[in-house]
């Protein structure tokens, strides 16, 4: 006869598989970030502690124009892209959620086409588009945040509606029924409550464009429109030295440190609320 | 009075369904008047259409001789107390109930003013920098009526506000809830699908069914003289017995099975098939073999002990079942399980109902 498992003990195997993913997914970043503090031109080889890849006095992040200007051209494109495409995106999803007549349905679809077309593509298309239909703009730092923006709306909308289907109708309803015109509804209600998704939105906007790799490459111009994936990867096959690592550990971190304020900031305002907004986070 | 609202041939339709179905209804001013029904029977529609909320599909909703079908909710001088309150979360409780005084042309003292004044009548004055998700059920409850009494609306709307509170919470705030509207003079529209509350706290009641008004009358009227089965049936517990309906000069004489019965209430002008009710409270159980008109044998099939009462499931000899409820009077119960007994209906309590 078959041995009875106790069934309160603890799924051993399921540890197992977790933890090991775990494991998997974080010792590539680690490393990554280790070498980013070699005192070494080695990526492989330990040769002590030093952060003379960051600040040191030649060829480190801080003195080293290309890699300034990568990471000073990032954060820009990061910055111009949160402007545009939250308030953008916000504006959507309340007209989308609004909308009651024939074509909402298809409107709501192409609203999310940009989240699962392949960047590539996306990339081409934007290509062809800055080359041929709109030569005006050309290639650079404008094409590159424009874009951004194009497939970013995409999430702000995503997570704004998911907080408003979960507000519901009724304090819209409440304060039309305590004698507050729409504009009042929007901004003394609605605004307010939306807040904790709009700025999770914006750091998910921001982290994105940090990382962004393709899109951003096919619409760069000159050199000065280098970010910062762009050189890990055209470099990555030059002359690699830990300054790039510790480039990518510098991203690494702002996106860290955005996503972790915006999870702060979105938890102290969705407290009290209701506790299912969370929803919004989980992209 | 100020307050009164009319309704008239007032229809709802979303898309094919048809939630309201040309309705007429009196609610006089300074009165409280209840909507019961079951759910989708159109009662929180109609609700919605005299906030602002829906546009009617066709008909008028007059307010004090005015029709206001067409006017948006901020511009309409009634109020609503939200089933799930609708409490602003961002705002402390005085800037809940402050919210609409900025539409009144007030000084900030009259609004502070006004403020602390509707807090002390729904008892929370000392709660104002309190957040929503801070205070109890029956607290939200109360800031929401405070939030909708601070505007002096002429009428005040309430969508099953105690729904969501249990149940001696509930009980407390039938009471409290009816006294506030008897003391402001505001007409109240209440909507419920509980009829206890419905029958307890209104001067007039509509129940609803279907997208349409059954029946509108006082407590009483309603629960005594019910017009249609739904009525009798949605209002409390009823019996209903099928009868053959016959004259015998000036009354109505009731046939079921092998007895006959007199029955001097209702539509006594029925003849053929029909349904007879009595309400459970109006039997009077006697020992078997009972002598006298309007009395029926039974079996007693199920006692059921429910504290202030028994009821009785007493089977007939024909076949259908009645409750007769017995006053529980601290001595012991007579009529076990399986106890043969004679049900007595007075005839002025069998009640004739068209089908």
């Amino acid at each position: 006869m078959k041995r009875l498992r106790n069934p309160w003990g603890r799924p051993r195997f399921l540890v197992l598989v977790t933890g090991a993913y775990i494991l998997w997914s974080l010792i590539p970043v680690a490393l990554a970030v280790l070498f980013a503090f070699n005192d070494g031109r080695s990526r492989t080889t330990w040769q002590g502690f030093s952060t003379r890849w960051f600040t040191g006095e030649t060829g480190s992040v801080l003195h080293d124009p290309a890699l300034q200007g990568a990471l000073r051209h990032t954060l820009f494109l990061g910055v111009v892209c949160v402007l545009v495409a939250t308030p953008i995106g916000v504006a959507l999803a309340l007209g989308l959620q609004r909308w009651r007549g024939p074509g909402g349905g298809t409107i709501n679809t192409v609203m999310l086409l940009p989240l699962v077309t392949p960047e590539i593509v996306m990339g081409v298309a934007l290509l062809l588009l800055f080359l041929q239909v709109l030569p005006g703009i050309g290639l650079g730092s404008s094409a590159q945040a424009i874009g951004q923006v194009t497939f970013t709306i995409s999430y702000v909308v995503v997570i704004v509606r998911g907080r408003l289907v979960s507000i519901g109708r009724d304090y819209e309803e409440a304060a039309a029924d305590l004698g507050a015109p729409p504009h009042d509804q929007l901004i003394r209600v609605l605004l307010p409550l939306l807040a904790p998704a709009i700025i999770a939105s914006a750091a998910v906007v921001f982290a994105i464009s940090l990382d962004d790799f393709v899109v951003t490459q096919y619409l760069s111009g000159d050199a000065s429109t280098t970010t910062v994936s762009m050189l890990l990867y055209s470099s990555a096959r030059a002359a690699p030295t830990p300054a790039l690592n510790a480039l990518a550990t510098i991203a690494l971190l702002i996106t860290l440190a955005t996503l972790g304020l915006a999870y702060l900031v979105y938890r102290r305002f969705a407290s009290g609320s209701d506790a299912n907004a969370m929803a919004g986070l989980e992209v | 009075m100020q307050g009164e609202i009319r309704l008239e041939e007032l229809t709802k339709r979303f898309g094919e369904v048809v939630a309201v179905d040309g309705i007429d209804l009196q609610m006089p001013g300074g009165e409280f008047f209840t909507m019961v029904g079951p759910s989708g029977c159109g009662k929180t529609t109609t609700l919605r259409m005299i906030a602002g909320f829906e546009r009617p599909t066709s008909g008028r909703i007059v307010l004090d001789d005015v029709d206001v079908g067409q006017v948006p909710p901020h511009r309409r001088s009634v109020n609503t107390v939200f089933q799930s309150y609708a409490l602003f979360p961002h705002l402390d409780v005085a800037g809940n109930v402050g919210f609409g005084l900025k539409y009144k042309r007030l000084t900030k003292e009259e609004q502070r003013r006004k403020v602390g004044e509707a807090l002390s009548l729904v008892r929370l004055g000392d709660l104002a920098k309190r957040k929503p998700g801070q205070l109890s059920g029956g607290q939200q409850q109360r800031v929401a009526l405070a939030r909708a009494l601070v505007l002096t609306p002429r009428v005040l709307l309430l969508d099953e506000p105690l729904g969501a509170l249990d149940a001696r919470l509930r009980k407390d705030l039938q009471v409290e809830l009816k006294a506030l509207q008897a003391e402001l003079g505001i007409t109240f529209v209440f909507v419920t699908h509980d009829q206890e509350e419905a029958l307890t706290m209104s001067d007039r009641v509509a129940v609803m069914s279907g997208g349409r008004v059954e029946q509108a009358g006082t407590p009483r009227e309603i629960y005594e003289e019910p017009a249609t089965l739904f009525v009798a049936d949605f209002l409390g517990v009823s019996n209903l017995i099928g009868a053959r309906a016959s004259a015998d000069g000036e009354t109505c004489v009731l046939r079921v099975g092998e007895r006959t019965l007199l029955a001097a209430a209702g539509a006594t002008d029925a003849r053929g098939e029909v349904k007879a009710m009595i309400r459970p409270e109006r039997i009077a159980v006697e020992p078997q073999g009972a002598l006298g008109d309007n009395r029926v044998p039974g079996m007693v099939e199920r006692a059921v002990y429910i504290g202030s009462a028994h009821e009785l499931h007493v089977r007939l000899v024909g076949g259908d079942l009645l409750r007769a409820t017995i006053r529980n009077d601290g001595s012991a119960l007579a009529y076990e399980e399986g106890t043969p007994v004679t049900l007595y209906l007075p005839p002025d309590a069998l009640r004739v109902l068209k089908p």
